[in-house]
């Protein structure tokens, strides 16, 4: 039996803010990039030109402060916990910029090679363009192991459908409506996640034991 | 207290019957609805499922603001799949033993309580009382009296949707949780005190038994 491979959204999924509206101060404009974020999160706004937008309005912010300020962003212990344990079968999926979130990667303990994100080229601490905006439905296609996909955006809703187990996880926000529409399962409370999915691993463990 | 139970409740079905426009989970008796009369008794268990389908956002509303740790579960096919599926969709990823039980089931709480603590697997019975409902007859085998199958036309116990079976032995069903059980009988019966509410009769009559403390 194959083991299954668990793919977690980054903002307010694994952190507890949404990541993007906590850099705006920097650059003054918090009201439009939460709109921006909100909207977007509901399915109001498609979320590759929405990104692309807010990613021009903190531009001007140099990539290692953003990169400071993202790594401090306060986060959900319980499931780093798990991505801990399990780093080799967990994957981080995020439309976020590898160079934005390196460092927080780095403090949750996941290798880049599990970050699957956007990318940009930066030069002298300056963005300079996004390269690629990651499409999180084809990642689930491109996995031969069974996925457990969890998140709670619009931006999560293929990538939740495509799983074996899609959950939405309401920790932080309500789960978004087309999100919740293809999920299998809805869960609000952290430890209760995590306990589903301990319950997951440790089945695929029993599955592989009855093989042997 | 048992802690290798899973408790799935199902919450999907449409409950139109009653003509309330919910529900009927979310039907109030005494200013409280059936499903957190449910979660009330059944507050010391850590594993509740609740499956939800018509509705969903409103059941998940409710249950939220009076307990969080809830695994919901979706059968998005609620229109064409009764609660066999549902329970099936529930007991997924379940613990060794899987309770099943109905959103808009009133029930005795410590009858309820005596079900999922029961040593092994059992079906629920109850007087009949409701129209054309579907019974079971039994027999006494090693001197307990088990369900020996689920029948429109014999049989001395209505089924009240309650059951507590072992996770392992289930298999898929799209209708009635009874159709997943037939393959596993005889299992033993275990007699509960309930109200069905289909009626705004049967409502008033459920309103006056909470009252009474479950008493007639």
């Amino acid at each position: 039996m194959n083991h299954r491979v668990f793919l977690f959204d980054l903002d307010a999924t694994v952190t507890k803010e949404e990541i993007l509206p906590a850099l705006s101060e920097q650059v003054g404009l918090t009201r439009e990039i939460s709109e921006l974020t909100e909207r977007t999160m509901r399915g109001e706004l498609p979320f590759k030109s929405s990104f692309l937008a807010r990613v021009e309005m903190l531009r001007p912010i140099p990539v290692s402060k953003v990169a400071e300020i993202v790594s401090k962003v306060p986060l959900h212990e319980g499931i780093v916990q798990f991505i801990r344990e399990h780093v080799e079968d967990c994957y981080i999926v995020t439309g976020n910029l590898d160079i934005w979130i390196a460092k927080l990667m780095k403090k949750i303990g996941l290798p880049m090679s599990h970050c699957l994100c956007s990318t940009a080229s930066a030069q002298d601490d300056r963005l300079i363009r996004v390269n690629s905006v990651v499409d999180k439905g084809r990642i689930v296609e491109q996995f031969v192991r069974p996925v457990v996909a969890v998140g709670d955006g619009s931006n999560d809703a293929e990538m939740v459908r495509l799983a074996e187990i899609g959950i939405g996880f309401g920790g932080v926000r309500p789960v978004a409506y087309a999100l919740m529409s293809n999920a299998s399962h809805v869960i609000y409370d952290e430890d209760r996640l995590c306990r589903f999915l301990r319950t997951l691993y440790e089945e695929e463990q029993e599955e592989k034991q009855d093989e042997e | 207290m048992k802690n290798n139970v899973s408790i799935v409740i199902s919450c999907a079905g449409m409950g139109t019957r009653l003509g309330l426009g919910c529900t009927k989970a979310l039907v109030e008796i005494e200013g409280k609805t059936l499903i957190e009369r449910q979660l009330e008794i059944l507050k010391d268990y850590d594993d509740i499922r609740i499956v939800v389908g018509y509705q969903a956002e409103k059941v998940m509303e409710v249950v939220n603001s009076v307990r969080r740790d809830i695994l919901y579960v979706f059968n998005h096919d609620y229109r064409n799949t009764g609660t066999g599926a549902s329970f099936w969709l529930g007991a997924q990823h379940a613990r060794e033993y899987a309770v099943a039980l109905d959103g808009d089931l009133l029930v005795r709480p410590d009858d309820l309580i005596r079900a999922v603590e029961y040593d092994g697997c059992c079906v629920g019975g109850t007087t009949p009382s409701t129209d054309n409902p579907w019974t079971m007859p039994t027999e006494t085998i090693n001197g307990v009296e088990c369900v020996t199958g689920f029948s429109k036309e014999k049989g001395d116990y209505e089924w009240t949707g309650l059951a507590k079976l072992k996770t392992a032995e289930l298999r898929p069903g799209k209708r009635h949780v009874f159709h997943l059980i037939e393959p596993m009988l005889p299992l033993p019966m275990i007699f509960l005190h309930t109200k069905e509410i289909d009626t705004i009769d049967d409502y008033e009559r459920a309103v006056r038994w909470v009252r009474n403390n479950y008493e007639d």
